[in-house]
């Protein structure tokens, strides 16, 4: 292996993963596509390659985005499309200009020397390419999304320095109208037509939901705690310090200019809606003077003219 | 004839069997679609296509690259297929063009990325034609100007089937729902028939002439979500993951400059119609033949209307500042407030205190 790979991956240590759910939804866009027609016969497998889109800042990583590789199976196995590969780049360049190829995707289970070859052959792409396995087989009693991040490492292994993936860890992120249509899509409102009422229930449902998610990940910590309280799970030290930490932040933000400023906030939300109803009095009460003149004029009208 | 309605209906039927299992639309089928395409149903009937059914991939794609224009527009194409009066939306993808006001138009190099684009869709295994495209309305609702209805025009005399699709990427973070409308123009010469008001909506007082002015030239497309098992079963997850970002997000910090924008124009709406009604008012006073005239059909009840418009417009800005400032509320009350163990009983507080005494 030449040494620069090496540097490569003391670099790639450490690095942290944003995930957005844009990706996720186009794999299995591709994946049921190859699937639904037929396409799967005609590479010699249903698993699919892509690539992964994004932007380096420091040591986050942020993936926002994809398209799909084409490939063949060759004598060698998986044989990428080279060509394709780089004139979609070319393409997704002139649309989003700050995205660069980041890793890969793919499709299945295990990690095998297939895998690893394609990592290789990705590298000539992104010093660290970053490659997500997503299990297409869905087990119904998994809580967690069937996803997993790696990275590769360069590990001397009986003198023999190789390269093995080691997983990496990733959250989820969103961007505000990301979230918004993922909120959209996953409860599927019936149209897009929401009135105002309506889309005030849905925000407070959705707020609703999120609070007792907040609630049951709660419950989860103070039952742990309990536990090891009574001594029926192993105290872990670590574990009860981060938790005091975390409880340590709490008030968030305790200053007289956020109070300041939050109670100005909340005083111009206010004052927009009260602008609002007395708008909407000043039409109700104006439609009135114009129907009472109306009828006025009509009678005072009728006296005169017989 | 008796064919094409019979066949009609059991495309709708069909359709709407489909929604139980809408991992069907990803199926392509060239000659359905040639045979389709040899139909022409929508030549005979200006009014055939009614409603649009897009994906939660094509819906993600769009919001977001509208969103990242920010104040320029954008645009981009659809993908998909007909069924029966409806189109199905499979994916969307960008274009290498921003415009500025209700001036977004394809150049040539934008065609040419367009068709190579298309080319190497093919090869990946999407089938799918273009079967529309989208651009944004950052900021001004969604309908189509005077060069949108244009160039929706000449698509769908050289392109038929074509869909055009509008986007509004403020408007969408400010009501928490993807703001999205979809239309198709009327051949020249059509007059539509009396059909009923469609569904107000708020546009500013700088671009009303032109909404005005075209708007009788189309008609919009009732617009409908769908999303594959597999989807469903990955936002699911999802779900798990990032209900933080609900509470984490502030709808009211980051629409600001909205806000304030739709206050100065709810503000200069007021200003018109107030002149206005002044001087109708003037004309009531007197019942001769100026009243008569105008009392009824014009002057007078426009400024009504206009007025009950302007309240619609306020109400609709209030609810979304209800919105925000309610999660603002639950946020503080949520992680800014001090617990006070000592005046509580224990036993009250079963919760929170047993985290604090952890």
């Amino acid at each position: 292996m030449p040494p620069a790979k090496v540097e490569a991956r003391q670099s790639a240590s450490g690095l942290d993963f944003k995930l957005h759910p844009l990706v996720v939804i186009n794999i299995s866009d591709h994946l049921l596509r190859i699937k639904a027609n037929g396409l799967d016969r005609a590479q010699g497998s249903e698993r699919v390659l892509g690539c992964l889109l994004g932007q380096q800042n420091g040591r986050v990583v942020d993936i926002s985005n994809s398209f799909e590789i084409r490939y063949s199976m060759g004598s060698n196995g998986i044989e990428i499309d080279e060509a394709f590969l780089v004139k979609k780049q070319e393409q997704y360049k002139q649309t989003f200009a700050s995205l660069d190829i980041v890793g890969w995707y793919a499709t299945g289970k295990m990690l095998t020397n297939a895998e690893m070859a394609i990592h290789r052959k990705m590298s000539e792409h992104n010093e660290s390419p970053v490659f997500l396995q997503l299990d297409p087989v869905f087990n119904p009693a998994q809580k967690d999304l069937p996803i997993s991040l790696y990275e590769s490492e360069l590990h001397s292994m009986e003198n023999v320095p190789s390269f093995v993936f080691v997983q990496a860890n990733f959250s989820i992120e969103t961007s505000e109208a990301e979230r918004i249509g993922v909120n959209q899509v996953a409860k599927v409102l019936p149209s897009g037509k929401a009135s105002g009422i309506e889309q005030l229930s849905a925000h407070m449902t959705s707020v609703h939901a999120a609070l007792k998610m907040l609630q049951g990940r709660i419950q989860l910590v103070t039952a742990h705690l309990d536990r090891m309280a009574r001594g029926t799970i192993p105290f872990d030290h670590a574990l009860v310090r981060q938790i005091s930490s975390t409880l340590q932040r709490f008030p968030a933000v305790e200053t007289s200019q956020f109070q300041d400023d939050y109670l100005k906030d909340h005083n111009d939300a206010l004052l927009t809606i009260l602008l609002s109803s007395w708008i909407n009095c000043t039409s109700a009460a104006n439609e009135m003077v114009e129907k009472f003149n109306m009828a006025y004029d009509r009678s005072s009208r009728r006296k005169q003219m017989p | 004839m008796d064919a094409g309605p019979a066949q009609q209906r059991w495309e709708l039927e069909n359709g709407v069997q489909d929604v139980s299992n809408p991992d069907t639309y990803w199926k392509y089928d060239n000659a359905e679609q040639q045979a389709i395409q040899n139909q022409k149903p929508w030549a005979k009937d200006p009014h055939h296509f009614k409603s649009v059914r897009v994906s939660a991939l094509a819906l993600l794609k769009m919001a977001m690259h509208a969103k990242s224009g920010g104040n320029l527009e954008i645009m981009g194409l659809l993908q998909g297929k007909i069924m029966g009066d409806t189109f199905i939306v499979i994916d969307a993808f960008a274009l290498p063009v921003e415009g500025t006001e209700t001036r977004v138009n394809a150049q040539a190099e934008a065609y040419e990325y367009m068709i190579d684009f298309a080319e190497t869709n093919k090869h990946a295994g999407r089938l799918e034609n273009m079967v529309g495209w989208y651009h944004s309305h950052p900021g001004y609702g969604c309908w189509l100007s005077g060069i949108d209805v244009s160039t929706q025009s000449i698509q769908q005399q050289y392109q038929d089937p074509f869909l055009a699709i509008v986007v509004d990427p403020h408007r969408t973070i400010a009501a928490g729902k993807v703001e999205i409308g979809a239309f198709r123009t009327y051949p020249e010469g059509y007059s539509p028939p009396n059909e009923p008001a469609s569904e107000y909506q708020t546009i500013p007082l700088s671009k009303i002439e032109d909404f005005g002015v075209h708007a009788k030239h189309y008609y919009s497309l009732d617009v409908t979500f769908f999303k594959s098992s597999m989807d469903e079963h990955l936002l699911g997850l999802l779900w798990n993951k990032y209900w933080v970002n609900t509470l984490s997000s502030s709808p009211l910090v980051n629409t600001r400059d909205l806000t304030s924008g739709q206050i100065s124009d709810i503000a200069e709406k007021l200003e018109a119609v107030e002149g206005q009604m002044a001087q109708s008012g003037r004309m009531g006073r007197y019942p001769g033949a100026g009243f008569e005239r105008r009392g009824r059909g014009g002057g007078g009840n426009a400024g009504d209307q206009q007025l009950h418009k302007i309240g619609v417009d306020a109400a609709k800005l209030a609810t979304e500042q209800i919105k925000g400032i309610s999660s603002q509320v639950v946020k503080d009350l949520l992680f800014n407030h001090r617990l006070l163990p000592q005046r509580q009983a224990p036993t009250l507080v079963q919760g929170p205190s047993d985290m604090e005494s952890n």
